[in-house]
């Protein structure tokens, strides 16, 4: 988080995965350092907070956000869906699913960000081809697969 | 009795992989304890220089500081030299690159220690830098260290003079090979917690738990046994995580001993980028002999390796570099330098490959000057010279097995369609197209250079419910160790997967086993858990026999149980690992192996430089728009000799995942530095491969088992990427009909060719 002498502060109101969440907020805190350091929801990575790599993803108001471009207080009123909704404890999606039969897996950092985006593009087009799944993708870098698998699975559960 | 299923070969989905896919794992970043405080380096905005004054008294401004940490606050040693001791801890006169760590800021937030870093004011008197490899080599005072250069290493065989006598063609070539940066996704970080008895515990994002152990200790001035390390999963590390945590980690062991309190470190991605190592840019010189219908009889080749700062892991990758810079070819006379240059730059380190994909580099685009000039179709003249069994390698190391080189080039040229599309007109109006293969062989392990370490632990231990448990002193870094170690032992105790837990890799667990790179884990840990089962699997055989009433030689172990094979009456696993507990027998087992004695001379770099090699050859199409100058690779077929698959799809996973690092360093990752200023610290910069860079991979195997492999199985990890760049470097140079000797090809590069 950036350092400020001056802080000021705000009371922010939001949804997080269903729940309402009230929180007195840095107002220059950002939205991912407010999932990880506030609520402890970690699966939200940072990797480069710039917003080119795309493991900070969340959902919020139905879009998909690099949450380390966002500021908490940007999302008042709003409803996030981090990588801990999606699956609420141990009920994994047919897409996380298939990640894991596709071996779409390795070191795992971008993986949260990854499923989401895909989530997303699924939710915004049934039956993605590759060329379309490679497009959604491209905000997403994974350092381990060369996306191949991921790929794979994305494409693999717009089948079902 | 069901049918015996192997877990062996088997393509078992990821262990750890539901955990990850719901964000569930806890990487380090994910920690946080109580009363834990933050740590930040401060560190050198200079190239090179004396410090002469240090003033931490800004940073006491910073709302929540606590402390500043420098040389003098070290209690025991101040060096962190893995293999060289060149590398103090925390600078104390000498500074030698922008990012040399001279004290560490701790604070409550993680903010105001990276803020009250910045504020600690450091006076310098500057050097005139050395941010070359040419410039270093003309130093003649004022060295970065003792000398400008950081190690060498030499192969000496044969007679070159004869050689080049001998020879109808001599045929030179000059390649260059850049940085590339290893981008693994988590930073560099560690949390070191005091406890009590002078212990402390060190989590992080450690390839080699042991090389962390030794350096806590040695700059605490405490025993191994008071320092207990712990790896976290790793989000990536691709070697970069091989010997930088050992520096975070005792920074902040510093500052636990200090405060008394647990003692976060996470790098910032730019600082990540300016501190830690790289792989190292290489300067090749190739002179080759041949005969007029391609064989190769001689090589002289010079080596020459940008090391950085610090020597860090150079020794060892220039010696790699010099064992394997011929590659899987027959060369009776070869001559070898390969010299290591300080300079005032980043540290270059370990990184995938190690030293490999740059004398890849070199040996396979001088391979394609020798086609051209010879006529010779590449996949030929690779033929004629390539290694098979019985044939000495470039150090005159006799292979005996498990030498499938030759199978992997025909395999790759025919899945390929080599000859047809080598053939075909290469270009289509504005688009080019080219197609290029590369050949190499990747050592082992650790090899002679590192025989001495080159050993490793695996321990099974069974619960008295029949859960096991399976501890190792290597790595999981996302590469999939823990689900092939589960298949392996599975196997072994002939038991379903899902009754194994692996543990995370501690020091506690089991004995040094050395650090945990050169695709080792599935030779090592697999041989260690193999010696493991042999103690054992005798008691649970026994315990079954008692049970059953027969004889242990009747009983095997399989199906989740014990069965004896004549009557077919079986003890299920949960009740015979009761019965282990209640019979008072041992219930675990320290599995251990060692590589063997290997016959080398350092002097002349003759002899067995590894017990045995991975072999792999990768051939590349690619399509240049002749009006951009861009590359885009559309297929990569990539085989590879691993002696033995023990998971196909996850090795899959590790060749497509090289490919696209290695199509990253052929083509978009362009490091570069300013002044010793790293300007490509980030994504926009710095063009790690996307989904829309990467090209379609086919994945050949190629299974040649290695009598010492466990199930033949060898390393797979490394060989993934050593050879794409090369192979892509000479389709180019087919579609643009210029040699391209140098990486990245960027567009410029390219359209340059091109003219």
């Amino acid at each position: 988080m950036l350092y400020i002498e001056d802080i000021e502060y705000f009371d922010l109101v939001v949804i997080v995965n269903g729940c309402e969440v009230c929180r007195r907020v840095p107002t220059h805190q950002r939205l991912l350092d407010f999932l990880r350091d506030d609520l402890r929801l970690t699966g939200t990575k940072e990797v480069c907070g710039e917003g080119e790599c795309g493991a900070c993803t969340v959902i919020l108001n139905g879009e998909t956000v690099n949450s380390c471009l966002i500021l908490a207080v940007e999302a008042h009123g709003s409803e996030i869906m981090t990588i801990e909704g999606l699956s609420h404890g141990q009920n994994l999606t047919d897409l996380q699913q298939a990640f894991i039969e596709k071996h779409s897996v390795q070191c795992g950092y971008c993986i949260p960000g990854m499923v989401l985006s895909a989530e997303q593009l699924e939710h915004e087009q049934a039956q993605p081809d590759r060329e379309i799944i490679k497009q959604g993708l491209a905000g997403n870098i994974c350092r381990c697969t060369g996306y191949h698998k991921i790929i794979d699975a994305v494409e693999q559960k717009g089948d079902r | 009795m069901s049918k015996y299923q192997s877990q062996i070969g088997r393509s078992l989905p990821r262990v750890d992989a539901a955990d990850k896919v719901a964000g569930r794992t806890r990487y380090l970043t994910d920690i946080y304890l109580d009363r834990m405080v933050y740590a930040y380096p401060i560190y050198s905005t200079i190239s090179f220089g004396t410090i002469v004054a240090i003033d931490p008294a800004p940073a006491a401004a910073v709302p929540g500081f606590i402390t500043t940490l420098l040389a003098l606050d070290i209690p025991g040693e101040n060096q962190v030299g893995v293999i060289i001791d060149d590398q103090p801890l925390l600078a104390a006169e000498t500074v030698r690159f922008k990012g040399d760590v001279i004290g560490v800021a701790v604070a409550e937030t993680e903010s105001a220690a990276h803020r009250a870093a910045q504020l600690v004011q450091v006076q310098y008197v500057e050097e005139q830098p050395y941010l070359s490899i040419d410039v270093s080599k003309t130093a003649q005072s004022k060295y970065i260290h003792s000398s400008n250069i950081a190690c060498t290493h030499r192969v000496d065989r044969g007679d070159i003079s004869q050689g080049f006598a001998a020879a109808d063609r001599i045929i030179e070539a000059d390649l260059v090979t850049p940085y590339q940066e290893h981008y693994y996704l988590e930073p560099q970080g560690c949390i070191v917690v005091p406890e009590t008895d002078g212990r402390y515990t060190v989590y992080g994002s450690i390839q080699c738990i042991y090389y962390v152990q030794k350096a806590v200790a040695r700059a605490l001035g405490i025993p191994f046994s008071k320092v207990t390390v712990i790896q976290t999963p790793i989000g990536g590390a691709f070697g970069g995580k091989e010997d930088v945590p050992s520096e975070l980690c005792a920074r902040s062991a510093l500052a636990a001993r200090v405060v008394g309190r647990p003692v976060k470190m996470v790098y910032r991605r730019h600082d990540d980028a300016q501190l830690t190592s790289k792989r190292h840019p290489f300067q090749m010189h190739y002179k080759i002999g041949v005969t007029n219908d391609g064989r190769l009889l001689v090589a002289e080749i010079n080596l020459v390796e940008n090391a950085g700062a610090y020597a860090t892991l150079s020794s060892v990758v220039s010696y790699r570099a010099a064992m394997q810079a011929m590659g899987p070819y027959v060369i009776p006379n070869i001559k070898v330098l390969s010299t290591a240059y300080y300079t005032n730059l980043p540290p270059a380190g370990a990184f995938r490959g190690f030293g490999s994909p740059q004398a890849t580099f070199g040996h396979e685009r001088v391979m394609d000057h020798i086609a051209d000039q010879l006529g010779i179709d590449p996949v030929e003249l690779r033929l004629k010279n390539v290694l098979r069994p019985g044939d000495m390698t470039l150090t005159g190391h006799q292979l005996k097995a498990s030498v499938g080189i030759e199978a992997t080039i025909k395999q790759a040229a025919d899945a390929a369609d080599w000859v047809n599309r080598r053939r075909k007109n290469t270009s289509n109006g504005r688009y080019r197209f080219g197609i290029g293969i590369a050949a190499s062989h990747y050592g082992n392990c650790l090899g002679a250079a590192g025989w001495a370490m080159d050993g490793a632990a695996a321990k099974i231990q069974i619960r008295r419910d029949g859960s096991v448990t399976l501890a190792y002193g290597l790595s999981e870094m996302g590469q999939g160790a823990n689900t092939v170690i589960t298949q392996m032992a599975a196997e072994v105790l002939g038991i379903a997967p899902e009754r194994i837990i692996v543990l995370d890799p501690s020091t506690d667990l089991v004995p040094d086993s050395g650090p945990g790179v050169a695709s080792r884990n599935v030779v090592m840990t697999g041989n260690a858990i193999r010696n493991a089962a042999s103690q054992i699997v005798p008691v649970l055989k026994s315990a079954a026999a008692e049970m059953l009433e027969t004889d242990p030689d009747r009983i095997e172990l399989r199906n989740d149980s014990a069965e004896d094979t004549d009557s077919g009456n079986a003890v299920n696993f949960n009740d015979l690992a009761n019965h282990l507990f209640i019979s008072n027998r041992p219930m675990d087992s320290l599995g251990w192996w060692h590589v063997p004695a290997l016959k080398y001379d350092p002097e002349t770099g003759v002899g067995e430089a590894y017990f045995t090699y991975s072999y792999s050859t990768h051939i590349a199409l690619v399509k240049v728009d002749s009006l951009t100058g861009l590359v885009q690779v559309e297929k990569i077929w990539a085989a590879h000799d691993i002696g033995r698959a023990i998971n196909p799809a996850g090795l899959e996973g590790q060749v497509e995942g090289g490919v696209a690092q290695g199509i990253g360093w052929a083509l978009t990752e362009h490091f570069q530095t300013k002044n010793g200023s790293v300007i490509t610290p980030n994504l926009s910069t710095y063009l790690v491969p996307t989904t829309a860079d990467v090209s379609q991979v086919q994945t050949i195997l190629v299974e040649d088992p290695e009598p010492l492999g466990p199930w033949g199985a060898k390393g797979i990890g490394e060989p993934a990427v050593i050879p794409t760049a090369a192979a892509i470097a000479n389709a180019v140079s087919q579609a643009v009909g210029a040699p391209m000797d140098s990486l990245p090809m960027t567009p410029e590069i390219v359209l340059n060719a091109l003219d």
